[in-house]
């Protein structure tokens, strides 16, 4: 019985003053192998007698376990260099410094991804760009109310005899003639994501933003395939249970034309605070103005496309229930980082 | 523009056993949006919107004609009823009857101009029904008289004014177009310096009024008004507008003015307000009507094609089903088998003039949410995405470098402008900036990035933050040159950190990169601790430590890193073609040398020496560069790291020993080294 006692102390000293992994992978055989004092003891159980065969086999077994097992705490111990062998696995990890995306970047990113998958493809065009792309090809003629002044930012910079002033683009809605004029032949496909800029600056509106503009035009397109594009996004990009509808609207551009509205996610379309009537103004769209594929010089006899297109960061303000747009910008650290 | 309309008064025109909801529900799939339903007391109030190709909705009559139309084609029982007095005679009730002279310069000024004058009037408070009315509509209640030109204007749309007719010198009215330095007081008690152009009316003496917009205080009602001119018009909308803009009035007048009235109305409208006033302040009239309209209005006959119809609506619609919808809106419909003849009512002659305006009309009211749901067929175009695309990929793989995206304005300051190396002339200059903060495009992203640090600096040590974004440089007769440039903009002193980065990012975005000396004056980037970036000999960016000047103007007294990259250049350059090299299959011998040279020893020249020496050298690196006292000013200590390998066998020690001799040798001969092995 001593023997075992005393076998058990030498083994522990031996384990817990190994300094390295190769004098603990030594002591293994040393302790644990066939001809260690441990397995000898174990073979000279039957030269005892039978009465206290049982309860020293008992304790062999004993201190063959937690030396194994003191074994295996000193080979974690030196393994991970560590003097406690007890982890704390509620403690922080080391981690890589990662960076942060700018919800914008987020949205945007996601919103082509859904696109992508219809096979268009994301373009994109000037943002300074002639007043011909931003309004006279788009059937806004002089004097519409957009090309004034006081609602669009025009550069101080000659006027082109052909394309008149350079504006900062009010809209995306620049790149449909230009894609037109680009792809020549449709089908057309196409995503432009672009900065915009408006006159304004108010609670809800800051003079810079972003809008994303689609537009499709082939032989055969319908009012049902806009419905149809409409209700693929929402339920990818908002929810499989949110619905869209498509209410008469007003736009030079498209004819006819469509306001898109997705029930709120805060209500669920009951109507709320936030919403109206249980509905959100999604964005516009509509089929493309014949006067607009004749600027793109595409015949709308044979032709017929539609066009949608929506401020990026109201979609970002309807997913996010942010309360002021105007965060976006103001590139508070501690809002950046948020995301 | 948004339109208050009480669902009492509504009620009114539209005899309808339809719920409130439901005409709210109605008229938002197929017409103008109900925003918003207010329950007041026993009533409702809408708040809709009204689009700007719609002014013939921009009332409540016009909206129960909408309605109407609607409730009708989804199966509601509903009839018009238009408000009472609207087709009177308008004879002279007096035997003596009163002159005006009416006279019209310019007839594209104004198309219709109607007039009549009433007398005996009694001024006094109008009906409680027309006092709760406007008041719902917001519109404060004055007198009889007054009121019925507010009440006329919401209920049908069409402005009208009244003058006092014993105010108007000569009972003469001239209509003509406004010459510069004219002066009008109108009846809101405000001086206004007129615009050349507006439109406006004289009396035999002076100006009474602002046509479209608000009439002259000179001519008003008052209490003590006998006789009253009714004055019942259209405009030319885009002077009305010009107008309001250069003066910055609104109006509700000017607001329907500007959008274009029905001319064929006028008359009607006249007529009621005549009704009214005979009503409500015992008025008579007493002149002969006045009516100049030289051009009638005329609707355009349109024609369309049922292929075309169904094409856009993406499912048949029997030809009877179309025409019972434009007739329920109002047209004169013709059919035959392949297409549809249709003439638009006056109130909407305006705004229809081609076949896709009448498709609308039918797809509207037959429903959008009664339309299916199908994705577009044919086929997927073979059109490679733009940079952008590359740029989303581009930002995923700056946050795992951890960096943060900022976002900040295009547009910017003078202030901020002189924080960039561009000439000022070369800057894209607003002709109508909204403030001084807002004024130019930024040909540089670095103090708009600057700024943000600035703002930050306070809230967290170590800031590390990027944005993608366009730049803009004024360019002769073409747009400006609008590149797409990556800024990077961190906190620190080092400048192999930033290069390191650049090296991350150019080998992410797979091209080969090569650093240079800035030689130039650079006021952004501190000339010695700065390099250009050159991909496939082309400069592409910089980068480096930022300029003392420029962080001390934003008010940081910390070092900034900054990289700025254009990104339409890099991207229209070729990428590296990366093609498999066979594996060797003996073990390299890996050794250091380490060396002394002189500071200004190109650590590149050394490598690519070291490569020519021997040609057993495959690969050289540099593990370690510092500079001490302990070696002596103006050197510098490299270890280089160099992998001997052959492809016939592991190199003998002999073999390596040979080589590392000429490479010492060489080190020794060419760059003066003092190689300290």
């Amino acid at each position: 019985m001593d023997n075992i006692k005393k076998l058990r102390e030498e083994a522990e000293t031996k384990i817990l003053s190994a300094q390295n992994l190769e004098d603990l992978n030594k002591l293994y055989i040393e302790i644990f192998g066939k001809n260690s004092a441990l397995a000898n003891l174990t073979k000279n159980l039957s030269s005892l007698p039978p009465e206290s065969r049982r309860q020293a086999g008992a304790n062999i077994n004993q201190a063959k376990q937690d030396l194994e097992k003191l074994y295996q705490t000193k080979r974690v111990s030196l393994v991970t260099n560590r003097k406690s062998t007890q982890i704390d696995v509620t403690a922080p990890g080391k981690k890589q410094q990662l960076g942060h995306l700018h919800l914008v970047s987020q949205a945007i990113e996601e919103i082509v991804e859904i696109f992508s998958k219809l096979g268009f493809s994301l373009q994109s065009y000037p943002e300074v760009d002639w007043d011909w792309y931003a309004f006279e090809a788009l059937n806004m003629p002089k004097g519409h109310p957009a090309r004034d002044d006081w609602e669009t930012f025009f550069v101080d910079a000659p006027q082109n005899p052909k394309y008149g002033r350079q504006v900062l683009t009010p809209h995306t809605s620049n790149g449909q003639v230009r894609e037109m004029e680009a792809v020549k032949t449709p089908p057309i496909r196409m995503i432009n994501i672009s900065r915009c800029y408006r006159r304004q600056i108010d609670v809800s509106h800051t003079p810079m933003f972003h809008q994303f503009e689609g537009l499709l035009v082939d032989k055969k397109v319908s009012i049902t395939d806009l419905k149809g594009t409409f209700d693929f996004f929402t339920k990818t990009f908002f929810g499989p249970n949110r619905i869209t509808r498509l209410r008469p609207h007003h736009f030079r551009f498209t004819e006819p034309s469509f306001e898109v509205d997705v029930t709120c996610g805060v209500c669920a379309g009951r109507g709320c605070r936030l919403c109206k009537e249980g509905w959100l103004e999604l964005g516009g769209s509509g089929m493309v103005h014949p006067k607009v594929l004749e600027a793109g010089k595409i015949d709308p006899k044979t032709y017929t496309g539609f066009a949608f297109g929506w401020g990026i960061e109201r979609t970002i303000a309807m997913k996010t229930e942010l309360p002021d747009i105007r965060l976006l910008y103001q590139n508070d650290i501690r809002f950046l980082e948020q995301f | 523009m948004n339109i208050k309309i009480p669902v009492s008064w509504l009620r009114e025109y539209l005899k309808t056993d339809a719920a409130a909801k439901t005409i709210a529900r109605e008229l938002s799939l197929a017409g103008p949006s109900v925003e918003r339903t207010e329950k007041r007391g026993e009533d409702y109030i809408f708040d809709i919107e009204v689009t700007t190709n719609r002014p013939d909705a921009f009332s409540v009559f016009g909206i129960a004609r909408e309605a109407n139309a609607i409730l009708n084609f989804v199966g509601n029982k509903s009839k018009l009823q238009p408000p009472v007095g609207m087709d009177l005679n308008l004879e002279p009730d007096t035997k003596e009857k009163l002159a005006l002279d009416v006279k019209v310069a310019n007839p594209i000024l104004c198309p219709r101009f109607t007039a009549i004058i009433l007398s005996n009037i009694k001024i006094g408070p109008s009906p409680a029904y027309i006092k709760n009315r406007l008041e719902a509509v917001g519109i404060r209640a004055i007198n009889n008289i007054v009121d019925i030109t507010n009440y006329i204007m919401m209920e049908t749309g069409n402005p009208m004014h009244a003058f006092d007719y014993d105010k108007i010198l000569g009972a003469k009215m001239v209509l003509r177009a406004s010459k510069t330095g004219e002066k009008l007081t109108t009846l809101d008690g405000k001086n206004y310096n007129l615009p050349e152009g507006s439109i406006v009316i004289e009396d035999q003496k002076r100006l009474i009024d602002l046509c479209g917009i608000m009439g002259g205080e000179n001519s008003q009602i008052t209490r003590r008004t006998k006789r009253a001119i009714f004055f019942v018009q259209a405009y030319d909308p885009k002077t009305i507008r010009r107008t309001t803009q250069t003066l910055a009035v609104r109006t509700e007048a000017a607001a329907r003015f500007e959008k274009g009235i029905d001319l064929e109305n006028i008359l009607p409208v006249l007529s009621r307000a005549v009704y009214l006033a005979k009503k409500n302040a015992g008025a008579q009239i007493a002149s002969e009507l006045v009516d100049i309209y030289p051009k009638k209005q005329v609707s355009k006959t349109v024609t369309l094609n049922s292929v075309k119809l169904d094409k856009y609506l993406g499912i048949k619609i029997e030809p009877s089903k179309a025409a019972q919808i434009l007739r329920l809106l109002g047209f004169k419909v013709e059919t035959d088998i392949a297409r549809l003849t249709a003439v638009a009512p006056a109130w909407r002659a305006q705004d229809i003039k081609e076949d896709v305006d009448l498709i609308e009309e039918i797809a509207r009211i037959y429903g959008y949410h009664n339309l299916p749901s199908t994705l577009p067929e044919g086929q997927i175009p073979q059109r490679p995405d733009g940079i952008l695309k590359d740029v989303i990929a581009l930002k995923n793989s700056l946050k795992v470098l951890g960096l943060t995206e900022a976002m900040s304005y295009s547009i910017i300051s003078k202030a901020m402008l002189n924080g960039s190396q561009v000439d000022p002339k070369d800057a894209v200059e607003l002709q109508n900036p909204l403030t001084e903060e807002w004024q130019f495009m930024r040909p540089s992203l670095i103090p708009s990035l600057v700024d943000v640090v600035a703002k930050n600096q306070n809230l967290k040590q170590d800031i590390a933050i990027f944005e993608i974004a366009k730049t803009y440089i004024k360019r002769k007769d073409a747009l400006p040159q609008q590149d797409l440039w990556l800024t990077i903009v961190k906190t620190g002193n080092d400048f192999y950190e930033i290069k390191g980065l650049t090296e991350n990012i150019l080998q992410i975005l797979k091209r080969n990169v090569t650093f240079q000396k800035e030689t130039r004056e650079n006021r952004i980037f501190q000339k010695d601790e700065s390099a250009i970036v050159n991909v496939e000999g082309q400069e592409v960016g910089t980068l480096g430590l930022l300029s003392h000047t420029l962080t001390d103007s934003f008010g940081i007294n910390i070092q900034l890193l900054s990289l700025e990259l254009n990104l339409t250049k890099v991207f229209g350059l070729k990428t590296t073609q990366k093609g498999f090299k066979p594996l060797s299959k003996y073990p390299p011998q890996i050794e250091d040398i380490s060396a002394i040279f002189a500071t200004q020893t190109p650590v590149t020249m050394i490598t690519e020496e070291i490569k020519k020496a021997s040609h057993l050298v495959k690969n050289v690196e540099v593990t370690d560069i510092f500079e001490s006292e302990k070696i002596g000013k103006g050197k510098k200590s490299i270890t280089l790291r160099i992998t001997y390998q052959k492809s016939t066998g592991t190199p003998e020690t002999e073999e390596v020993r040979e080589a590392r001799d000429k490479i010492i040798k060489m080190l020794q001969k060419e760059f003066l080294a003092q190689v300290r092995v």
